[in-house]
């Protein structure tokens, strides 16, 4: 691939230690698109070595709307089957920067490691000393020795590492989003964290055409039914569920968007320190950033404030728990106190109920923002498809119907030189479904 | 004339910095653009942006704008630690080859960048 790709796929094995390279196909982006589509083909290439495979989308980290979107394909340990999870954040981004368009992670290493991937070069690295630490202690400490503070770090924390089933996949001190548990799939390989780091440069077919057509549907994009509006409370209120969000609003500090994606769909909470300040707060850990709406949803459901709700999210991430599949394993316990919750999370047990596909669901069922298609079942699951192939924020694609099917395939002519029809892109989705 | 920035309005994106290297290499790359967004005290959200202009760097954070001399500024100051150092980037051109403007006033998803 020469366009938007660094035409490498590396091969990790963590048995022997060893690190391939290959070069990423034309061909296999025209059967598959990318993202989720090439992974599924990666992990089936080498599914002996039950794979973790990261990739980015065909988009990711380009100027078309919404940009934010790497995978990371493996099976589930809570569901026995190959899911896709999303990197959202900078995670994504950085991934597609790092120098590899994919990367497969086999077997299992004898003894903790961590994968330091930056500037085309992937490096196993010893984790003795980060074995057993928090997910933000260790992010801290992989940053720290690198001398980099922008290291996106894909982490497992102590749940993962005591076999928890809700232990997710963190993205630096944040839940990613995946519901499957794949933190305990890495912690599995005995692999504590993936750091990423990428300044690399990802030239154009047709630069300046490409760019146009991007600025054009991000002028259709802005006038949609999401402008004007930030955060998860306003997420909440555009769903319908007012109480939510006026439930979240006294907490709520800032708004912050992933890499390219219009709408700010994290929203970070002050637990200790005001709301409304605008300097740097004194306080270290001052608060949680949330990017999940049904975590918030089911924490309110327990009947715990939003302060508690705040006091529980900080905990499950530095554990690495996912905090929707600690809300649904509580109130599947009966508990309803946050001194009970906080003080099972070590130990509290899934599965998570609702993961009735492969992909992990973006937002609560329900027309977003009034958009009727977003409640369309098949619409939503289509929409996911779409953003896990292309590399397109998962929950901007439920609010962004402009990013329409005929405008991204045009858009793959001018951005990777080679041609993409509606019936491949069929299959491919039909691939990944 | 110059690029503005609301620093409440940001929502750290990205998109500008995107914009900024696409205009220099007409390639997606991050690291000769101009406006950074700085975003390493992510467990303090606290975050903002920084342009680089010919005689100064304009330093927007959320409680107000800052502006500093460069040579009045440490060499690698005002920036990320890790990322290319901000001295060392070319100044901000407004995008003059561009009728339409600054390309990342343009992309900005949240009006958070003006001219002025």
């Amino acid at each position: 691939m020469e366009y938007l790709a660094s035409d490498r796929i590396a091969i990790i094995d963590l048995a022997s230690g060893e690190v391939n390279e290959e070069p990423y196909p034309d061909g296999l982006c025209q059967e598959k698109i990318g993202g989720a589509g090439v992974n599924l083909a990666l992990y089936q290439q080498h599914q002996d070595g039950e794979p973790i495979v990261l990739g980015a989308g065909l988009f990711t980290g380009s100027m078309v709307p919404g940009s934010d979107l790497g995978v990371v394909t493996a099976k589930s340990p809570l569901t026995g089957t190959v899911c896709h999870a999303p990197l959202t954040q900078y995670a994504g981004m950085e991934l597609k920067y790092s120098g590899f368009d994919y990367i497969v992670i086999k077997g299992a290493a004898a003894s903790p490691k961590y994968l330091w991937v930056h500037d085309g070069i992937a490096d196993l690295e010893d984790a003795a000393d980060l074995w057993g630490q928090d997910v933000w202690a260790a992010c801290e400490a992989v940053r720290a020795n690198m001398g980099d503070e922008l290291i996106q770090v894909l982490g497992a924390g102590p749940a993962a590492e005591q076999g928890s089933d809700l232990a997710a996949l963190m993205i630096n001190y944040w839940p990613s989003g995946d519901r499957f548990g794949l933190g305990r799939a890495l912690a599995a390989k005995n692999l504590k964290l993936i750091a990423l780091r990428g300044l690399g440069l990802l030239e154009i077919a047709e630069p300046e055409d490409f760019a146009a057509q991007c600025l054009e549907l991000l002028g259709a994009v802005k006038g949609g039914a999401w402008a004007g509006k930030k955060g998860l409370a306003d997420l909440a209120a555009g769903l319908g569920q007012q109480a939510l969000a006026d439930w979240l609003a006294p907490l709520v500090h800032r708004h912050r968007a992933s890499f390219n994606t219009p709408f700010a769909a994290n929203t970070f909470l002050f637990l200790e320190a005001d709301p409304s300040q605008l300097s740097e707060p004194p306080a270290p850990e001052p608060g949680v950033l949330v990017g999940d709406l049904a975590a918030l949803a089911g924490l309110q459901g327990l009947g715990l404030s939003a302060a508690e709700a705040g006091q529980v999210l900080g905990q499950c991430a530095h554990l690495g728990l996912d905090p929707a599949g600690v809300a649904a394993a509580a109130a599947a316990a009966g508990v309803k106190d946050a001194a009970g919750l906080m003080a099972g999370l070590a130990t509290i047990k899934g599965p998570v109920p609702g993961l009735s596909g492969p992909l992990a669901p973006a937002a609560p069922a329900g027309a977003l923002f009034g958009l009727a298609q977003s409640a369309d079942p098949a619409w939503r699951a289509r929409r996911q498809a779409l953003a896990y192939l292309f590399g397109l924020d998962p929950l901007f694609m439920l609010m962004a119907p402009e990013l329409s099917e005929e405008k991204l395939l045009e858009l793959v002519g001018l951005g990777i030189g080679l041609e993409i029809g509606p019936e491949a892109l069929d299959a491919a989705v039909a691939g990944i479904g | 004339m110059g690029v503005k920035i609301d620093p409440l309005k940001c929502t750290a994106c990205m998109a500008c910095e995107l914009a900024c290297g696409y205009h220099r290499d007409d390639a997606f790359a991050l690291l000769s653009s101009c406006i950074v967004v700085y975003r390493t005290r992510d467990k303090k959200d606290y975050f903002g942006v920084i342009l680089k202009q010919e005689e100064d760097l304009v330093i927007a954070r959320p409680e107000g704008l800052e502006v500093k001399r460069i040579g009045a500024v440490e060499e690698g100051g005002g920036g990320d630690a890790s990322a290319k150092p901000m001295l060392l980037r070319e100044a901000c051109d407004l995008c003059s080859d561009r009728e339409a403007g600054p390309l990342c006033r343009q992309i900005c998803p949240v009006e958070a960048i003006y001219l002025d």
